[in-house]
């Protein structure tokens, strides 16, 4: 028998943290460029100059397609980014995350990333052929650190649940708190770096050679649809940052505290996810790019040693 | 929302969100860094620099144009998606400049394709860059910044003019005659 | 039932062997032959615990059969694990052969005879109970396959698969030898095995002896020149089908016959006996590996041969590690690569049926051409890649699980980067064949090609929704190793470590894709032509000469790193040891002078060495 009532009321809630994911992810995008406007001594636009150019894009009169290829660009990159943030828990809020573990949200990041990738084939200009070539060399570049380090945090936490993790960590006892997972934490932020495609490693979409490469041939709705997902993007990947290695921002515990518990735990992880991504920012300002074999050879050389170096000690300290 | 709320609001957000792509063609590119980086940055405005047509609202002629970068011009513009504007930069765009007695140089770009706000100068300052986007953003809130609908309503004359600059037949191509009639 | 099938099939060789000049009717009656075992399969699935409505069971099959020869019995019956290899082999060959019908423009007889006897070996060796069939069975398969491969006519494909085929039945047949000097018996139910050295040598002669047919590094060197060089529905066949067979017998005697605990006896670390430790460890390198190489390919079929290596080294990480998490993540990983590697290859074959080209260079554009065509790859494709909006994420999902669950800590990373890597070359086949610039003007596939296709992407569908009819199947299995299936219900599986609600991930995307949509639909569009396309103001006709399609050397900067380390590949490393034979053998040859002066000095020193040995003893 299905309880109709709750049924509709956490699709509600799903709702409306989608649409708080989307808003936080317009609200991250002119922070950042306020940000880096102030390092490079700019005014920079007003922090709310994210939704005037999403709104703008999807108020332009006239659109273009290559064809429906083209347009499963549009719905699968913001679906698939939305799906990814229904199954990651927020702020110790676990929507779907019971449903699903980390493997999933890895592999659910490749939905949106493969519809961008089906578009920007689809249209056919030679750039976006480039700049996937480029996204996909990065994605395997970074991935081999990442994986490390979160495969040792599965072994260690002997789950492979994200919100059985960040419930491990409640009450403070925060993974970077552990040397290891310390020493994780960068290895991991270098390989969010890579995932936010910030510089160095802002190879794929690099505007000054290839045209901004995948999204070359975008305009209009589409394009809005694009820096939506790339606006969720980040809260998304900063928010996996946040619950594999801060708690997920978790530090009043609901059954103490009741409503207060929630509204604290969003505002840390808010802050949490704000701080991660300043990190990404403060190293963007201040780096060229990379060229992608270089990047491969920094993931693979250096990032990846470091990650084995976790791997073998997590190995050795933990007996089955 | 009835529709003249919804084109306002509109034009609200094109205003403040101007993307600008810029065709260097001459010699104006040069002032277009103090523009953009920290002694003017227009980017408080929202404006910023696209890579391609596809994504920008506003096209910075920047110089010169000689028939054979005209046509890349044409072509650029036509990819741009409406609403789109056009910044007619330097004297060059308004009669030719230095090159006015030129056998290669078109004089007048708004023969060819609808210019919004033209900026006087050789070079123009910084300063008039940046008070021909104030500008720019004044005519759009009004409405009055409407050469993308111009194109499409007189589109064979615009088409015309193109042919004849393009197969060197400078001195045929005459100017847009607009209705008076709305 | 089973002689009348046996004998049917034999007659159905004859007939569509001789019927060479009339390819369309031989396709027919091999097409109507080939359903015979699915027939088969149907009447028996009361051994997987299926009940299904007597319509579906109007053959009724006896489930054994034995046949009394010399030294042994010939026995063949049906168990669950054979049930469940028949499945994928019997829903895949007829699909194979309908797709060749319109395939084969001419001189098809041989193909048909001598696919139908492959079908007919795959039978034999899945409902074989003892060694003497199950090894007469394998030589009709592997023959079978050499006469497909003769006719690709490339020397180095057809002398690759003899040389690897023999190596194989070779590494078998000591193995068979071995434990039948140990046991006295061919039959496998009858033999006690016990943990001696000869048990682990036969053991591990006939699983490498069976890797061969499953491509596992570094006996996997005759595939990608039998896939790429041979015609394109057989090798759908192979990869998809007969490569399982190598699977279905490192499973049969590893778990079947030898055991879980006798395995564990020499030697375990960490509760994985390590026999099968080293198993996924060569598993995990194939896997990586294959990728790789994948990535470097240019040719279409040779990038899917490479990719078919790289995910059969999955299976054979989950037969490893064996645990029944592992197990069933291995049998499903089976059933998602015979489906949607079948589909890639036997779309391939349509793409070269309408354009004549194989090099993923000189394709493009043919996603609007081909839409179907393009429609089913892609569902195969997101089945490769593992996107879980098909069912090949539930497998990958099990054996991450799995490794992760025995704490395989160096092993997981390099799956996950195999997956990863799987990304790259997906795309290189969506980009360089199906998107991008339209070069070809071309019709979309025949019917007749475009059916076996979308049946076989139904499949990757179903067991989407529901994985846990999947572990159903699997628990029959399970059973005969004295394991249990793991906890399910219709669309969740769950383990020790965490939980995975197929229902939740695809309503959840409904969900997403209706709001994506909304936003979408929000804004009319309008379409422009293909070619109308940024390139700095450049109209792309002014330059028609130059093609605009950037997938020639798509990966450069990949191969720049990665060439160096797999220039030097399996193939340079069996050139080592044929060259150090043909040193040892050429060193041999020298004892047979043709002098008979020195053979009867031979004779007296072989003489003179038994006497003494004799004496000292």
């Amino acid at each position: 028998m299905v309880n109709y009532i709750d049924l509709t009321i956490q699709i509600l809630v799903a709702i409306g943290v989608t649409a708080l994911g989307f808003a936080i992810g317009m609200l991250f995008n002119g922070i950042a460029r306020k940000i880096t406007a102030r390092i490079q001594n700019r005014v920079g636009p007003p922090i709310y100059q994210g939704y005037i150019d999403v709104l703008k894009l999807f108020t332009k009169k006239t659109n273009i397609s290559h064809g429906w290829i083209f347009d499963l660009a549009a719905l699968f990159s913001v679906a698939g980014i939305a799906l990814a943030f229904l199954f990651l828990p927020v702020a110790g809020v676990s929507l779907l995350s019971g449903e699903g573990d980390l493997f999933l949200i890895l592999y659910l990041l490749a939905i949106p990333a493969l519809g961008f990738a089906l578009g920007a084939g689809a249209s056919g200009n030679p750039n976006a052929a480039v700049g996937i070539m480029r996204a996909l060399m990065t994605m395997l570049a970074y991935e081999l650190p990442l994986v490390m380090v979160i495969i040792a945090m599965m072994v260690y936490y002997d789950t492979t649940s994200l919100a059985v993790i960040v419930q491990k960590q409640a009450n403070m006892h925060w993974a970077i708190f552990i040397p290891v997972f310390f020493i994780g934490a960068l290895v991991a932020d270098m390989a969010l770096q890579g995932m936010l495609m910030e510089k160095p490693f802002d190879i794929p979409i690099a505007p000054h050679e290839i045209a901004t490469g995948p999204m070359v041939e975008f305009g209009g709705k589409h394009l809005g649809a694009l820096m939506l997902y790339k606006m969720m993007g980040i809260v998304v990947e900063t928010t996996l940052f946040v619950d594999l290695f801060l708690g997920g921002g978790v530090i009043l515990s609901v059954s103490q505290f009741g409503w207060l518990a929630y509204v604290v735990n969003f505002i840390v992880w808010f802050l949490l996810i704000l701080f991660v991504f300043f990190i990404a920012l403060l190293i963007n300002a201040v780096f060229p790019r990379f060229r992608i074999e270089q990047a491969l050879k920094f993931y693979w050389k250096y990032d990846a040693l470091v990650g084995l170096l976790i791997l073998i000690w997590i190995f050795v300290g933990v007996t089955p | 929302m009835n529709h003249e709320n919804w084109s306002k609001l509109a034009r609200i957000m094109s205003k403040r969100s101007l993307w600008m792509i810029h065709f260097c063609t001459g010699c104006g590119a040069m002032e277009m860094p103090p523009v953009m980086t920290s002694r003017y940055d227009m980017e408080r405005f929202g404006m910023h620099a696209m890579a391609t047509p596809r994504q920008a609202d506003v096209f910075l002629v920047t110089g010169y144009l000689a028939v054979k970068t005209l046509k890349r011009v044409v072509q650029v513009y036509e990819q741009m998606r409406d609403p789109k504007y056009v910044i007619g930069f330097g004297s060059c765009t308004i009669n030719g400049g230095m090159y006015w007695d030129s056998y290669n140089t078109i004089k007048d770009l708004s023969k060819y394709i609808p210019v919004d706000v033209y900026i006087a100068g050789c070079m123009p300052r910084p300063e008039a860059i940046m008070d021909s986007f104030l500008k720019l953003f004044d005519m759009i809130d009004k409405g009055e910044a409407i050469g993308w609908q111009k194109y499409h309503k007189y589109y064979d004359q615009y088409k015309r003019n193109q042919r004849m600059a393009f197969s060197y037949r400078l001195d045929e191509v005459k100017d847009i005659k607009e209705d008076d009639k709305e | 039932m089973i002689t009348l099938t046996i004998a049917i099939f034999l007659m159905g060789v004859i007939v569509v062997g001789l019927l060479n000049k009339y390819p369309k009717t031989a396709g027919i009656i091999a097409f109507f032959v080939s359903l015979i075992p699915f027939f088969a399969l149907l009447s028996w699935s009361s051994v997987m615990n299926i009940t299904l409505p007597s319509y579906l069971q109007f053959l009724n099959f006896e489930t054994s059969w034995q046949y009394n020869l010399g030294p042994g019995t010939l026995i063949l019956q049906i168990t669950p694990l054979g049930w469940f290899f028949l499945l994928l082999l019997s829903s895949l060959f007829p699909m194979v052969i309908l797709f060749s019908i319109s395939y084969f423009r001419s001189n098809a007889g041989g193909f048909y005879a001598a696919m139908l006897l492959t079908m007919l070996g795959s039978f034999g060796i899945l409902l074989a109970q003892d060694m003497l069939t199950f090894y007469i069975f394998w030589e009709i398969m592997s023959w079978s396959i050499l006469a497909l491969v003769i006719r690709g006519g490339d020397r180095k494909a057809i002398v690759s698969y003899l040389s690897f085929g023999a190596l194989s039945a070779m590494l078998i047949l000591f193995g068979f030898m071995l434990l039948y000097f140990k046991t006295g018996t061919f039959v496998f139910a009858e033999m006690h095995l016990d943990a001696s050295n000869l048990v682990l040598a036969a053991i591990t002669l006939i699983v490498s002896g069976f890797a061969v047919k499953g491509a596992l590094m570094p006996m996997h060197v005759w595939a990608p020149h039998v896939y790429s060089k041979s015609e394109e529905p057989f090798v759908a066949f192979l990869s998809g089908g007969l490569s399982k067979l190598g699977y279905f017998g490192i499973m049969l005697f590893m778990y079947g016959v030898v055991g879980f605990s006798l395995l564990s006896s020499w030697g375990t670390f960490r509760g994985v006996p390590l026999f099968g430790y080293s198993l996924a460890v060569v598993g995990a390198f194939t896997a990586f590996a294959g990728t790789v190489l994948a990535v470097m390919q240019d040719d279409l079929r040779k990038l899917l041969a490479y990719s078919s290596i790289g995910q059969l080294g999955y299976i054979a990480i989950g037969l490893g590690i064996g645990t029944p998490l592992a197990l069933t993540g291995a049998l499903f990983q089976a059933l998602n690569h015979t489906f949607f590697k079948a589909v890639l290859f036997l779309a391939a074959g349509a793409v070269y049926y309408r354009t004549g080209k194989y090099k993923i260079s000189e394709l493009g554009g043919l996603g609007y051409k081909m839409p179907f065509t393009f429609l089913a790859s892609l569902f195969a494709i997101f089945a490769l890649a593992a996107i879980p909006i098909t069912s090949g994420f539930a497998a990958k999902w099990l054996l991450y699980e799995a490794a992760i669950e025995k704490k395989f800590l160096f092993v997981t990373p390099i799956m996950l980067i195999a997956g990863v890597g799987a990304f790259l070359y997906v795309y290189k086949i969506l980009y360089g064949v199906f998107l991008g610039e339209p070069r070809y003007n071309v019709k979309e596939a025949p019917l007749s090609q475009l059916v076996p296709m979308w049946i076989l992407v139904l499949p990757l569908i179903i067991f989407l929704i529901f994985p846990g009819w999947f572990v159903d199947l699997t628990a029959p299995i399970l059973q005969g190793y004295e394991m249990t299936a793991i906890p399910h219900t219709p669309y969740t599986i769950n383990t020790s470590l965490a939980k995975y609600n197929t229902l939740a991930v695809i309503f959840a995307f409904i969900g997403t894709l209706i709001f994506a949509f909304i936003l979408y639909l929000s804004k009319p569009q309008e379409k422009v032509d293909h070619m109308d396309n940024y390139l700095a103001g450049e109209p792309p006709e002014l330059y028609d000469y130059i093609s605009m399609h950037a997938s020639s050397k798509y990966y450069e900067p990949f191969e720049e790193v990665f060439y160096p380390y797999f220039k030097r590949g399996a193939e340079r490393m069996w050139e080592i040891i044929l060259a150090a034979g043909e040193v040892f053998g050429s060193g041999a040859r020298k004892i047979y002078t043709g002098i008979v002066g020195d053979y009867s000095i031979y004779i007296l020193l072989f003489f003179l060495i038994m006497v003494g040995w004799w004496l000292l003893w």
